[in-house]
């Protein structure tokens, strides 16, 4: 009897230790964030947020749920739709909370591990912040924090991810935060047809090599490769719209230097997010080349690259339009992993 | 259990409180109901008043190693009594200054959504032009041409030229010979009004962003504290 109960015991001990050896090995699964070749390192500190499957899945979850909004309409993806490399496609303006517009276009949402600064004015200074700005502004969200992280609190699901990707059932702004960088840090494109050209595994057809000619005289010095921005910020004569008063830059630096100056957008994927400008004037690439050629108004801060407009005939603005077609990402638009995690509504078909 | 609640009884309250007491001029700080003059003759009422203490040390008269209070990021908000009364770790015996910031330190401002008392939800962070608010003042006045009479002070920014955030060193001249149970730190509102600058709410009743009246405004409170008890 008594030996039954020793080795009882001992099995007994051996049972629990397996156990809570098990417990503490159950740790996220790391996933692997993969720089483009070519590509420098990115400003993103991974150390401080490293991406985990689990971690991203709960980022993607949130990136597509509405109810971070104020009546539970409008999330993430309503305005940065994959389709549109997480732009807002054919929207000037985004249509926010109780009937609202935003007053600046919606920017695809793609390489962010490589910014430094956030919105088209850079006022955000750290990828994680971000998503507070859209959540909690009045034409956007209209939500509050304590309320998203109550929303959040209440759903068993949401308690069953956190703990997966953080390790315990703590849910805060900053988790928040890290998952949903976890899920926009991924969106890399870097597959479009001008990158297989870059590395040997494409070429381009007559109209695209000579738009390529063309933007390496005329484009490039803002629209810096391999990102297609510099990521400065420059005043391109776009004239104030009295409506908006938007001062750009200089609403953050408060230096007139800086007024009208907006930050060099890229221009992967720029055939699928149309209209363009800091506030959506332009509506197709035509518009835009007619403003660089024609319309643009320099005043002191225009940028002097542009002090005498840009000269550009009908034929240079075909074959620039032909490559700039080459930019397009399929991969990136097509990719399941960005997709909608299932049992979640289509944002597609989203009635704003 | 009994042990150790008899322990904290015993000990806990052997430990120094800082308290902080809040004062326009010489009369207590009431939020909403009570109105006060400032030096312009602007009356007024004050709605909201909070600010963060980061990194508040203590130095000893013996040159020992000065203290550090062992939570680096506080916020104080007049309407929640509790953020009024620092427990500190330990008993303090002769101390020369305390000095904390008063202000949020830039790697705080610029490495993404924190927690605690810097938790965005609290309020205190401008989510447009990333950044914390350091100390925000709002209340109404007839003298304020903003939209209700509100005006509304939210003083923060952590870049070279807009750095608001201030250093409060405190002398301690009050000398105690045992152990100190409590030290009361009043801060007077009215000093946010004069001082370096003169800020007139009829001039400037609003500031919701870092630049030069956020400047102004920290080098005025940033004399409003003063050591008024050491017991």
């Amino acid at each position: 009897m008594k030996v039954y109960k020793i080795i009882f015991s001992l099995v007994c001990i051996v049972c629990v230790g397996v156990g809570f050896i098990s417990i503490k090995k159950h740790k996220p699964t790391p996933l692997k964030f993969i720089v483009p070749k070519g590509w420098q390192k990115p400003l993103y500190d991974f150390k401080k947020n490293p991406l985990t499957v689990e971690g991203f899945e709960l980022g993607k979850k949130l990136f597509y749920d509405e109810r971070l909004s104020k009546d539970n309409t409008i999330s993430c993806a309503s305005c940065h739709q994959q389709f549109s490399a997480f732009a807002n496609y054919d929207h000037n303006f985004s249509h926010g909370f109780n009937n609202s517009f935003t007053t600046r276009n919606a920017p695809a949402l793609q390489n962010l591990a490589w910014q430094k600064e956030f919105m088209w004015d850079g006022g955000i200074n750290h990828l994680d912040v971000q998503p507070i700005s859209p959540i909690t502004a009045e034409n956007e969200m209209a939500e509050t924090l304590e309320n998203v992280i109550d929303k959040l609190k209440q759903d068993t699901a949401y308690q069953r991810m956190f703990k997966a990707a953080f390790g315990n059932d703590v849910i805060n702004t900053q988790r928040m935060g890290k998952a949903l960088s976890q899920f926009m840090l991924m969106l890399v494109s870097s597959n479009s047809k001008y990158d297989r050209v870059m590395r040997g595994k494409d070429s381009f057809i007559l109209p695209e090599k000579l738009g390529y000619e063309i933007f390496q005289q005329k484009c490039v010095s803002c629209h810096k490769e391999p990102f297609f921005t510099d990521f400065s910020y420059r005043n391109i004569g776009m004239p104030l719209d009295a409506t908006l008063n938007d001062i750009g830059r200089m609403k953050i630096t408060g230096q007139s230097t800086d007024s009208l100056k907006f930050k060099i957008p890229s221009l992967r994927n720029v055939n699928i997010t149309s209209p363009y400008g800091h506030d959506g004037r332009f509506f197709a690439l035509s518009n835009v080349f007619e403003h660089y050629r024609k319309n643009m108004q320099p005043i002191a801060t225009t940028d002097r690259l542009l002090k005498n407009k840009m000269p550009l005939s009908n034929f240079q603005i075909g074959q620039l339009t032909a490559f700039l077609y080459t930019l397009t990402d399929s991969s990136f638009i097509n990719n399941p992993m960005f997709a909608p995690p299932a049992n979640t509504k289509s944002t597609i078909l989203h009635q704003h | 259990m009994m042990l150790s609640a008899f322990c904290n009884a015993v000990f806990a309250q052997e430990n120094t409180v800082i308290k902080l007491v809040h004062k326009v001029g010489n009369q207590p700080l009431q939020l909403f109901t009570e109105v006060y003059t400032n030096q312009w003759n602007e009356p007024f009422t004050v709605n909201r008043f909070r600010y963060y203490i980061a990194d508040l040390t203590i130095e000893y008269a013996n040159g020992k190693k000065s203290y550090t209070y062992q939570k680096p990021y506080h916020l104080v908000m007049e309407d929640d009594t509790t953020t009024k009364a620092l427990l500190l770790n330990k008993s303090l015996y002769k101390i020369t200054s305390i000095r904390f910031l008063l202000g949020i330190d830039s790697v705080k401002n610029t490495s993404g959504v924190q927690t605690d008392d810097l938790d965005p939800m609290k309020g205190m962070f401008w989510t447009w032009n990333t950044g914390y608010i350091y100390a925000k003042l709002e209340g109404q006045s007839d003298s304020s041409k903003a939209p209700a009479h509100y005006f509304s002070y939210h003083v923060g920014g952590y870049k070279h030229v807009e750095n608001a955030a201030r250093e409060i060193i405190l002398p301690v001249t009050i000398n105690t010979s045992s152990a100190i149970k409590e030290i009361v730190i009043e801060a007077d509102i009215l000093k946010w009004f004069y001082g370096e600058n003169d800020i007139k709410i009829q001039q400037e009743p609003i500031c919701h962003q870092p630049g030069k009246l956020a400047l102004k405004l920290a080098d005025n409170y940033k004399n409003m504290f003063l050591i008024t008890e050491v017991k």
